[in-house]
């Protein structure tokens, strides 16, 4: 049997597989689908200081092998989330992360002080690259000297690891990540949704109301891999891979190209139990090609 | 809930784009109640992406039956299925119509909304008085109407836009006089956004419990991707698929 295992070296996991942020809702939705304990962590929807109604309908659109959402980060809150992960931890042992927002430097401050203070919590992912916040999709993640004052700022108030999520938005990712990590990320995850468009010939007018919108599934997954190798070459901290991973074969592509682990999203929306599935897709690969440790492939891609 | 391969039993085409599935799924076919709906994994490829939700029109285990109209790349899909193929499902989902045995119940249905409410008289009509009024843009918009004719029903009112069948005009039209006649105590709905809107119009201030089963595009639905959700009067969004697909009329902030 493969050894799935993976050390962040901060945390050891007990395989690369995580749920993504914004497609695993508060974890409890997935409870009567599979048991959470078989994933290496999961990462709940994310969250603010106070609670956000979302955006106004439509907020999906269905593109070939792919999704734009404009959700807009609807979510109960600071203090109901601190509920609710109670209650999730209370039915399952697997590692809790918050995914972190905040309207501004010093919200996304507040909440992550609040969740780090948070036994349950295992690991905190700063949300630096929500395009579904501010119109026209701007994002911290999209200015590498933004992205360093607020990745500063909020490690001086946190004990718990920071894993900063960075946009594909930014015209230089490789520079943004390098300031996260400079700033004290401890590890990095990407890639966020891609800024897309949908407009409506019948009534001449943008599909969303906010004009712009993330773009997940299959469909992105080569403009994925691509940024998480660039990164990859250049990170010194842990990197976690994802964009349109639907099997086990993907998420092992993403772990050749440098990743250390992976975050399984829009798929889970498609097939409840995937994230599961995918975890003894990646051993039953390894397996077959007589792969005994992740690291025997993390990072080996030859070119 | 539960995640299961259905097996179809019957595909028919009931002409306008219309179709009817007789699924084997027997365990959702026990748990399913009106109201109820299912999420349809319409490729085993990844285009289309995500899930259908269609209406329950009716749970006789071991089978269900889906009603739908071809709307898009999924419904097309759904419309190529076979006696013999088989369709992953996720159901029941969503709430459901509360029985309310001792009211008197206006069952309104535009166009293909008549699968919620086809299944609350199939399940609830034997048991006391109910009045169905059905209504579509024509003849072909109203394909269920034989089957309709096996229901138990007090009376059924039938409206096509262009006079093709029933009244003429819109079932709105003819709501005044239904109400004052039949003396219902509670509304259920389910229709085209602009037909529930105007029911809210129509029936606010009657003192009647008007209930409203809402369609929307969905990316899960259970509850986790908040892509469903709809205005509400007070401000905040509900979620069709686990909050709804059922609420009070009134409740809904309409858009048109």
């Amino acid at each position: 049997m493969a050894d799935l295992s993976v050390d962040l070296g901060f945390r050891t996991l007990k395989n690369p597989v995580i749920t993504a942020s914004g497609t695993f809702g508060y974890g409890e939705e997935f409870l009567p689908f599979f048991d959470l304990d078989i994933l290496g962590a999961l990462v709940l929807k994310g969250i603010f200081l106070e609670p956000r109604p979302g955006n106004p309908p439509p907020r999906l659109h269905e593109t070939p092998a792919g999704l734009l959402n404009s959700i807009g980060l609807a979510g109960p809150g600071s203090a109901a989330l601190q509920e609710i992960i109670r209650r999730l931890h209370a039915r399952t042992a697997v590692p809790i992360i918050v995914n972190v927002c905040g309207e501004n430097d010093e919200e996304f401050a507040e909440v992550a002080a609040i969740f780090s203070g948070l036994e349950e919590v295992a690991m905190l992912e700063l949300n630096i690259s929500c395009p579904n916040v501010r119109k026209g999709g701007a994002c911290p993640a999209q200015d590498a000297g933004h992205t360093a004052r607020l990745v500063r700022q909020v490690k001086d108030r946190v004990r718990k690891p920071l894993i900063v999520k960075l946009s594909p938005n930014a015209a230089d990712i490789v520079a943004v990540a390098q300031a996260a990590q400079d700033s004290g990320a401890d590890a990095l995850s990407l890639v966020n949704t891609f800024l897309g468009l949908a407009v409506d010939l019948e009534t001449r007018r943008p599909v969303f109301a906010n004009v712009y919108a993330g773009l997940s599934g299959p469909a992105i997954k080569p403009l994925a891999l691509r940024l998480v190798r660039e990164v990859c070459r250049r990170a010194y901290v842990p990197v976690i891979g994802m964009g349109g991973i639907t099997c086990g074969r993907d998420a092992l592509d993403f772990i050749l190209v440098g990743a250390s682990a992976v975050q399984v999203g829009t798929v889970n929306f498609r097939d409840p139990a995937a994230a599961a599935r995918i975890v003894s897709e990646i051993a039953l690969e390894m397996d077959r090609l007589n792969i005994k440790d992740l690291a025997e492939i993390r990072g080996k891609l030859q070119a | 809930m539960q995640d299961e391969r259905g097996l179809i039993e019957e595909a028919r085409a009931l002409g306008g784009g219309y179709f009817l599935l007789k699924i084997a799924a027997p365990l959702i076919a026990a748990a399913v109640r009106p109201g109820h709906f299912v999420m349809a994994r319409v490729s085993p490829a990844m285009d289309p992406l995500l899930r259908r939700p269609l209406g329950i029109l009716e749970g006789r285990p071991p089978y269900i039956w889906l009603y739908f109209q071809v709307l898009g790349s999924g419904t097309r899909l759904l419309s190529g299925l076979r006696h013999g193929d088989s369709l992953d499902l996720l159901g029941p989902l969503g709430n459901s119509f509360p029985e309310m045995p001792d009211k008197r119940v206006l069952l309104i249905a535009g166009g293909r909304g008549i699968v919620p409410l086809f299944h609350y008289a199939r399940a609830y009509g034997e048991r006391r008085p109910l009045v169905l009024l059905y209504g579509g843009r024509g003849k072909a918009d109203l394909p269920l109407l034989e089957r309709i004719k096996s229901l138990t029903l007090q009376r059924l009112f039938v409206f096509s836009e262009d006079g093709s069948l029933g009244q003429k005009g819109l079932l709105t039209d003819g709501l005044e006089k239904i109400v004052r006649e039949e003396r219902p105590d509670a509304t259920l709905s389910c229709g085209p956004e602009a037909m529930l809107a105007r029911l809210a119009g129509l029936l606010k201030g009657r003192g009647l419990n008007n209930l409203a089963s809402l369609e929307a595009r969905m990316g899960c639905g259970f509850g986790a991707c908040h892509g469903c959700a709809v205005p509400t009067v007070s401000g905040a969004f509900r979620k069709v698929c686990d909050e709804g697909p059922v609420f009070p009329l009134e409740e809904i902030q309409w858009r048109t």
